[in-house]
């Protein structure tokens, strides 16, 4: 399975690549949500999910959200938020807008992976995690 | 215009003890009270907090315990030398999820900036600091109200 990391922070991006790396994904990067829409668009294989910062340069993850959810070709793409924002408004306007699911950091490996086996998202069985 | 109460001192340090423990896998130590914070060549990270509250939370650190910070944070090999772009990345996402929780603990209409992160070009007062041991050394905080 194929994910995509949305977030203006190069090791933000390390840190949640590795996590998902172990967990046997393939990791696609992009800086901001419109370079997340342009790697989307070169791909021929969609990634399965997308873990998109909220604040971010030029497209924030919100709009990015949105803007996937118009696309029905992309409608297979799980979509969580990652991002500092921890309050109950903005958790409601991800959900809202199309996020799966919502994950605040700072967080652990152990959080994400609970999330990615609450949305079935998990590639090998997480007893099998080192 | 600030109408809101400036975030509690205890609350900042909270958010950085929750942020050590978390992303930098260390135990938080505050600065002994009978040491000297000294601070060499360094780097400076800001966020901006806007909203019912406005001001900064700013990170001064020396350019050696930034890039173990960094290294930390990504759990780099001893011996992987990280370049300045990475070392600045890394400690301004820190502060961009203290700021984060400083923010909803705030609460009321808030927004986060984005963190930049430059050259410290002098050391912040002790006196107007938080200040946090990172293995012996100084890691200052300071949060400061927009001027009136």
């Amino acid at each position: 399975m194929r994910a995509l990391i949305v977030d203006d922070s190069r090791a933000m991006r390390r840190i949640v690549g590795r996590i998902l790396s172990d967990a046997g994904y393939e990791v696609l990067e992009a800086g901001d949500g419109q370079e997340a829409i342009d790697v989307l668009e070169a791909q021929a294989e969609l990634p399965a999910l997308a873990c998109v910062d909220w604040n971010m340069p030029v497209m924030d993850g919100l709009t990015f959200i949105t803007e996937v959810r118009k696309r029905p070709e992309w409608r297979s793409i799980t979509l969580m938020m990652v991002t500092t924002e921890s309050e109950q408004d903005r958790i409601v306007r991800a959900l809202a807008a199309g996020a799966h699911e919502y994950l605040i950091k700072p967080f652990t490996g152990e959080a994400l992976m609970e999330k990615l086996d609450l949305l079935g998202l998990l590639p090998v069985p997480a007893g099998d995690l080192s | 215009m600030t109408t809101g109460t400036a975030p509690d001192p205890a609350l900042v340090h909270a958010a950085f003890e929750q942020v050590w423990g978390s992303m930098l896998f260390t135990a938080f130590e505050p600065w002994p009270a009978d040491a000297v914070p000294e601070l060499g060549p360094g780097v400076q990270a800001q966020i901006e907090l806007r909203g019912d509250w406005n001001g900064r939370i700013i990170l001064t650190c020396d350019t050696e315990v930034a890039t173990q910070i960094a290294g930390a944070m990504l759990g780099a090999p001893a011996e992987e030398v990280l370049p300045d772009d990475d070392v600045h990345d890394a400690v301004g996402e820190v502060l961009n999820v203290v700021g984060g929780s400083v923010k909803g603990a705030l609460g009321g209409v808030m927004s986060l900036g984005l963190p930049g992160v430059t050259e410290a070009t002098s050391p912040p007062s002790p006196d107007s600091s938080i200040i946090i041991s990172w293995y012996g050394a100084p890691v200052f905080v300071e949060v400061v109200p927009d001027a009136a």
